[in-house]
């Protein structure tokens, strides 16, 4: 096995003395899509923010390493890491619209995150701009470099984007639900594309998401958090098809699917994600956990292989399975 | 674009035909102009002379319409005390305080704007802490007070400046300071709030994600998004510099409209203060305007028209 784009090792994120990511490992190969799933809070999407280390000003890298084709991220100082953004490894976001400066045309905006790293002229940075468009689909691109962000559809905003992320090439894509904001039938354009595009290029991608769908839909393998810890970790078709977490399979009994009655409910985890500062020495889903016993509480159970390339932290993972016929 | 710009024009134009309409009754509303105008004690006839002369004897609605029609040729009527057209005075004043405002402008411009980009993006840093006192301390001086501090430093103990008065450039430097001082605070203030603002854009964090340093996203993105409410703030700063040049040039002795305003009140010079008012409201309602045709061209969406 080639050594994996990007590999993070016990990554430890801080807000003031809490820990919100607590040794995350997570590795993403060439040409892979690796979703990084959990529910809000969780800690996803700032380690993929730590990634690029763009983490707001409240919050502490405190350790583990990020290695970018073998390069550390974590111990690189800010200056340095602007030459590796863009080029190396891109990042797109949530909110298309918002992300893109609204008094600039997106042509520049694309052009830009070329010459942030080439020596080419203006002239030649807008025809690769408009090669780009070209290459993801985007038809009349004339007509779209010229065109401001109030302008264009939410989806179209995420192409540019996505155009911006890719125009130099990077061996690393993060995307941080980059379908979240937009309409149900354009996500599936945009996964589509995104799937298209790792293909061709041999990008690595690592996917934040919180949707299972989506999950489903393009993902490889999965890394499941639940409050700051990884759950388990598994390839998608593994995941789905036998969960050794308790969370991760209330999480798949809680997708809708056709098929289900009408008027039936659908399952629902208790409660919300514990708050940082309230973890203590045992399983941070044991509040949660239907499955939970008193060792849970007391004791946090470590990540265990189930099969190749499939983990759980679970003390009864054993237990998993009966959960999901029930469900 | 040009349903915009006919929209902003058709505005101004309103506003000024308002501007004339209450100076014109205002000015009627206080008082009999015609007393105020005759010196103390004089006869009834005279009285009945002046009004007669002045065309105060018509009805106030055929005066209204000589007024209007009086200002369509610059005819701002005669002032009583001097015998010359009201507005060859104000002319002749305008320069004086256009150099002197202008001047203002520049410092208030020149320092606040960099000084609120600064504060902006070291924010919460040690050296936030002398721009903002610099900043603080601009705001809280009042006019007349910092005029005649400086005075006592720089003309009278260093004697680096002229104290007052018109000679040269050199003179113009105090009391362009001393009127800038508090614009530049709102100017730095202002500018510190929208750079902040706009700071915590995503377009921001998406800027550096594409691997643009600070300073680069800083001066290709930020200022620009956030030039928008620092152009309508100099707006409305204009109207606070002419304001402030009433007791700025009687401190400092500039022969400008501030001065005049305060030398019509007193010498009673009723055209004079009439021109003066409706010159200083046109020259508001011009920068606004001003400011309405520059934000179309800083924002596409108001040029281009947001569906």
């Amino acid at each position: 096995m080639t050594a994996p784009v990007l590999d993070i090792d016990r990554l430890r994120l801080e807000i003031g003395a809490a820990a919100v990511v607590d040794g995350l490992s997570l590795s993403v190969g060439q040409g892979e899509i690796v979703a990084l799933v959990g529910e809000s809070g969780c800690g996803k999407s700032l380690s993929a923010l730590a990634v690029l280390r763009l983490l707001p000003d409240a919050v502490r890298l405190a350790g583990g390493r990020i290695l970018l084709e073998g390069k550390d991220l974590a111990t690189r100082d800010m200056s340095s890491m602007a030459a590796i953004r863009g080029r190396d490894a891109s990042i797109i976001f949530q909110e298309p619209t918002a992300s893109l400066d609204p008094l600039m045309p997106v042509g520049d905006q694309i052009a830009e995150a070329l010459t942030a790293h080439r020596s080419v002229s203006a002239r030649e940075a807008m025809l690769r701009a408009r090669e780009m468009l070209v290459s993801i689909g985007i038809s009349d691109p004339d007509r779209r470099l010229a065109q401001y962000p109030f302008e264009l559809s939410g989806g179209m905003c995420q192409r540019i984007m996505i155009a911006i992320a890719l125009i130099c090439g990077p061996r690393l894509l993060i995307a941080d639900e980059p379908t979240t904001a937009l309409d149900v039938t354009i996500q599936a354009q945009i996964l589509h594309l995104i799937r298209q595009l790792v293909a061709e290029r041999g990008t690595a991608v690592l996917l934040i998401t919180h949707d299972m769908g989506v999950v489903a839909d393009i993902a490889d393998r999965v890394v499941v958090m639940y409050a700051g810890r990884v759950a388990e970790t598994a390839t998608a078709e593994e995941l789905f098809r036998a969960p050794r977490h308790p969370y991760t399979a209330l999480l798949l009994a809680s997708i809708p699917r056709a098929g289900i009655k009408p008027k039936s409910r659908l399952a629902t985890i208790e409660g919300t994600v514990p708050p940082p500062s309230s973890h203590g020495s045992g399983c941070r889903f044991a509040s949660r956990c239907p499955l939970a016993e008193d060792r849970c509480r007391i004791e946090s159970p470590p990540l265990v292989d189930h099969a190749p390339g499939h983990q759980a932290a679970c003390w009864r993972s054993g237990q998993v399975a009966t959960l999901g016929a029930a469900a | 674009m040009l349903r915009y710009l006919l929209s902003r024009l058709l505005q101004a134009a309103l506003t000024t035909f308002g501007v004339m309409t209450i100076v014109f009754f205002v000015m009627r509303l206080s008082g009999d102009p015609v007393l105020l105008l005759v010196p103390e004690g004089a006869t009834r006839e005279h009285i009945e002379t002046v009004r007669r002369e002045l065309g105060f004897v018509q009805p106030i609605w055929r005066q209204y319409l000589t007024f209007l029609g009086g200002l369509l040729n610059l005819e701002l009527g005669v002032s009583v005390v001097q015998r010359v057209p009201a507005w060859d005075i104000l002319a002749s004043r305008i320069p004086y305080t256009l150099a002197l405002a202008g001047a203002a402008l520049l410092v208030a411009v020149g320092f606040g704007i960099p000084a609120g980009i600064a504060m902006a993006i070291w924010r919460g840093r040690w050296f936030e802490r002398p721009i903002a006192a610099l900043v603080v301390t601009g705001q809280s001086m009042p006019t007349f007070l910092s005029g005649i501090l400086m005075i006592m430093l720089f003309a009278v103990t260093l004697r680096w400046l002229p104290s007052s008065g018109v000679d040269g450039p050199a003179s113009v430097v105090m009391p362009a300071i001393a009127l800038g001082m508090l614009s530049m605070s709102t100017f730095a203030r202002m500018a510190r709030i929208a750079v902040v603002d706009e700071l915590s854009k995503d377009y921001v964090r998406a800027g550096l994600a594409r691997g643009l340093p600070l300073g680069k996203v800083v001066t290709r993105h930020v200022l620009r998004n956030a030039a928008i409410p620092v152009v309508t703030i100099a707006a409305l700063e204009t109207g606070n510099l002419l304001a402030g040049a009433i007791i700025v040039e009687t401190v400092f002795a500039w022969p400008g409209i501030g001065q005049l305003a305060i030398q019509a009140i007193q010498s009673r010079d009723f055209l004079v203060v009439q021109a003066i008012v409706l010159f200083v409201s046109l020259v508001y309602v011009a920068v606004n305007l001003a400011a309405d045709l520059l934000y179309a061209g800083i924002d596409p969406r108001i040029r281009l028209g947001k569906p």
